[in-house]
């Protein structure tokens, strides 16, 4: 089963509405176990673990789907990648910050935060950004 | 959480890969990805009509590489449909697909919400008195 495959089953698998249940023989550390359980009782966290759990889960595994389907679709058309900058950019219009429209900002930003941290991401490209103004206003 | 919305040229945007606005869009769903990576859901919405007035048929094998972005479906079902002719009645716009971006917003447990649209007028009108951040593309 190829990657497009394999996201394509777990696309459907996650869209599945079916409410049935397992038991699962997912091995779980007690601590963690534990943790969740005094989340839930003592501090409202969740409606049960069992809730807390599938939901973290299906929160991890459609991030994982996401992630993975752009990287197959950059993979299939690499122009279509936007840069770092421009991920940094619709974020900040996303969030209605006066950074979007500073595009050089940003992508100076980019390039500063780029060149001592090849790992940074969109976030820390604003960050940076929201910074240098900062020191220079 | 923060909840997406698509309008009619967001969705054609992100179905052509040739399309002028394809990156700007793509990067608003990697930004949704990296924020998700750091722990902050964002979903992405379409609501059906403008599937509809877009063309974008999830049944086709064409539309396998877009249908893997886990944009979820917002159904324009009875409720909605009330919710949307209350927004036509009152003058906001005579557009179905326009009126049911409308509707989402309002259906939308998000208190975060953003629409991309290249009509950002029509769009704060269907949306009022919702608030909403539009981000042109």
């Amino acid at each position: 089963m190829d990657d497009l495959s394999v996201l394509d089953e777990i696309n459907r698998l996650l869209d599945d509405r079916d409410d049935a249940t397992v038991n699962t023989s997912m091995r779980l550390p007690v601590a963690l176990r534990d943790a969740a359980a005094l989340a839930v009782e003592r501090l409202g966290a969740a409606s049960s673990t069992t809730t807390m759990a599938a939901a973290a889960l299906r929160d991890a595994l459609e991030t994982i789907v996401m992630e993975t389907a752009l990287r197959l679709h950059y993979e299939a058309h690499p122009d279509a990648e936007p840069s770092l900058a421009e991920v940094a950019l619709a974020l900040a219009a996303q969030d209605g910050s006066p950074l979007a429209e500073q595009p050089d900002a940003i992508r100076a930003a980019a390039e500063a935060v780029l060149a001592r941290h090849p790992d940074a991401d969109a976030d820390d490209v604003l960050l940076w950004a929201e910074a240098q103004l900062a020191v220079t206003t | 959480m923060r909840t997406v919305v698509l309008d009619n040229e967001a969705v054609q945007a992100l179905t052509r890969v040739a399309h002028p606005k394809h990156r700007v869009v793509v990067a608003h769903l990697a930004g949704a990805a990296s924020r998700r990576r750091r722990g902050r859901i964002t979903e992405t919405v379409v609501p059906t009509s403008v599937r509809v007035e877009a063309g974008w048929d999830r049944s086709q094998p064409g539309a396998a590489a877009l249908n893997r972005f886990r944009v979820r479906d917002h159904v324009l079902d009875g409720p909605t449909a009330d919710v949307a002719a209350s927004v036509v009645a009152v003058g906001a716009v005579t557009s179905v697909a326009d009126a049911h971006v409308g509707a989402t917003v309002r259906a939308v447990a998000s208190g975060d919400i953003v629409v991309l649209s290249s009509d950002p007028r029509d769009m704060a009108a269907v949306c009022s008195p919702t608030p909403v951040t539009i981000v042109a593309i």
